[in-house]
């Protein structure tokens, strides 16, 4: 994305190791391998979920690697008067810290925030992912599900950080649970709401509590008092990861650094859903970068991306669920244990 | 607002469990953050900010340098989910401009920009979660940010909120706390005992003033106290490091990184 200041002769010789016989990366990973990826959910208190996400953190001197910080905030929304949708609706949003980007002017900054969002909104957003338990009220009120996410730090690959983040943070998610109420007048309210009408005089015989415009069949909800904070989004099994194939033909390297992103400016996102016990679904799939590409080339590409997705899909997977064993089992039986 | 909560009850304590005079817990990572040159992530109570400091270094607008010292450039986001109500504020924001302005403002005295003329030193704040003290928080953790990019600074800048309930002085506010009670904000220099920074959005007695003012400078040496003994932490790590690296190097081919676990 972000373009690093990579000299000429330095570009010509990362491509030429790269197309060798054996291919040679800077920091001797093989093509197809990925840097270490740190995993951390629930790290927003305020939010509804939440995951810190880092892609090559230097092992003991703590500092380097992409850094995402993804959140989901539930709001509610007004269907009929407010600009909610039925069944909910889906947001997302992506900020550049200028501190990722220091080379960036706050407009190029902007430009890449945006950029980074639509890609988000398009892939997340669809109507295929959407999440069945958004209604609080059909017809009236629904919540509106904010993912935000902060590029901390960027050290390549941001696109499949960002994905990989908010993935963690919408299995994190819980939906408060709700309960429809209904207001409903009493017979003799209902009586005097006809004699006020036709006489005009709104100061008679009501109670304090005036019902009379929510006698129209009214309905709120309220938010139960329950031990946990809700219950995990519908069908989280679906939410799609990214793998972005650098491309050089023949060959294509997966997790590229800034200096070899510079170097390679061709680019293919492709956004798997792994829906369990049906085939993979192909979510979503961008080209960026200048060049061309033949068509049986591109077929090929799909086909090894959909296996290297296959394979960072269980592994975030079995790490997802790792940190709920974490958050929910482990804290209770520690707390338990304490008292 | 005010009826529902109790900010400080009849045994003394406040809605979170503490005393007047206590502060909360303050946690301090000084680990590296990206490219940064110095970076800081503090996290107070429930506050948590994200400081990363480059520089000094020469500017992206030439314009914008001064011939005889350097330019601070602070630039400050607030995450959306950092706060109870989800808000998205652009980086235009007044609000954010006029934080970011009084930082600013607090480190120019501090910072000796003198040594870098015609040069930036960019300060980038990120501000995680809020809970009360966002701007001590970000002051703090922007001065330890400083230090570990080994800016030179003539001393530390240690802030703190303090506020007056009825007439009891508070320190260290919490969201629900700042929203009840006038309180001000105070930047203190504690090895010099100057101050950087006193403001204050609400309204307080003239007579309260100066027990609050007082009390808040003693309470800038105490999170001065803090922020020295991971400032200190952290350069005991690193010379170690340098030493396990010279030695370890000279004897034989040992990985460095195993001889510098051995050492700390």
């Amino acid at each position: 994305m972000a373009v690093a200041l990579v000299s000429k002769s330095e570009r010509d010789y990362i491509k030429t190791s790269l197309q060798t016989a054996s291919p040679l990366r800077a920091d001797g990973r093989s093509l197809l391998d990925f840097r270490t990826v740190l995993l951390e959910t629930g790290v927003a208190p305020l939010a509804n979920g939440s995951a810190r996400l880092n892609i090559g953190k230097v092992a003991r001197e703590g500092g380097g690697g992409t850094d995402v910080l993804a959140a989901v905030k539930l709001e509610v929304e007004d269907v009929e008067s407010g600009d909610g949708v039925d069944g909910g609706r889906v947001a997302c949003s992506v900020t550049c810290s200028p501190s990722a980007y220091s080379h960036l002017s706050s407009n190029a900054l902007d430009e890449l925030q945006h950029d980074l969002t639509v890609i988000l909104q398009q892939t997340i957003a669809h109507r295929s992912l959407h999440p069945s338990n958004l209604t609080i009220i059909p017809g009236r009120k629904a919540w509106l599900l904010n993912i935000d996410a902060v590029v901390l730090a960027d050290s390549g690959n941001v696109v499949d950080a960002l994905f990989m983040a908010a993935r963690a943070a919408l299995w994190d998610t819980k939906v408060p649970r709700t309960r429809p109420v209904e207001y409903r007048a009493p017979e003799s309210s209902r009586a005097t709401e006809k004699e006020t009408q036709d006489s005009m005089d709104v100061d008679q015989g009501t109670s304090g509590f005036d019902t009379r415009d929510m006698a129209r069949d009214a309905a709120d909800f309220e938010l139960p008092d329950y031990w946990d904070e809700g219950e995990v989004l519908h069908g989280r099994e679906r939410w799609p990861i990214c793998v972005t194939l650098n491309l050089l033909p023949p060959i294509h390297l997966l997790d590229a650094t800034l200096t070899e992103e510079a170097s390679i400016p061709l680019r293919l996102h492709l956004m798997f859903s792994f829906p369990p016990s049906t085939p993979p679904i192909l979510q979503a799939i961008r080209l960026s970068g200048p060049g061309e590409l033949d068509l049986a080339y591109v077929k090929s590409c799909i086909t090894d991306g959909e296996k290297y997705a296959r394979e960072l899909f269980s592994a975030l997977e079995s790490k997802l669920r790792e940190e709920d064993l974490r958050r929910n089992t482990k804290a209770r039986d520690r707390f338990s244990s304490l008292r | 607002m005010s009826s529902r909560i109790e900010i400080l009850n009849d045994g003394g304590y406040r809605s979170d469990g503490r005393k007047q005079y206590e502060l909360r817990d303050i946690t301090i990572d000084l680990t590296q953050q990206g490219t940064a040159d110095g970076s800081a992530q503090l996290t107070h109570g429930l506050t948590q900010v994200l400081v990363t400091v480059f520089g000094p270094r020469e500017a992206k607008m030439r314009s914008q340098t001064l011939h005889d010292r350097a330019v601070l450039n602070v630039e400050m986001s607030v995450a959306p989910f950092s706060t109870g109500e989800r808000r998205k504020r652009s980086r235009a924001d007044r609000r954010i401009l006029e934080m970011a302005a009084m930082i600013a403002s607090t480190f120019e005295p501090v910072v000796q920009t003198n040594l870098y003329p015609r040069s930036q030193i960019d300060i980038y704040v990120h501000v995680l979660q809020q809970d009360g003290s966002l701007l001590p928080a970000c002051i703090n953790a922007t001065t330890l940010a400083l230090v570990t990019a080994g800016v030179p600074l003539l001393d530390f800048v240690c802030a703190v909120t303090g506020g007056v309930h009825s007439t009891s002085p508070l320190l260290d506010l919490t969201t629900l706390e700042e929203n009840d009670v006038p309180h001000m904000t105070v930047a203190v220099m504690p090895r010099t005992r100057k101050v950087t920074l006193v403001t204050m959005e609400t309204r307080l007695h003239v007579e309260r003033f100066r027990e609050l003012f007082e009390l808040a400078c003693e309470a800038g040496q105490t999170i001065h106290r803090e922020m020295k003994y991971a400032v200190k932490d952290r350069t005991v790590a690193l010379v170690n490091a340098m030493d396990a690296g010279s030695k370890g190097g000279a004897a034989d081919d040992h990985d460095r990184d195993v001889v510098m676990d051995d050492r700390i």
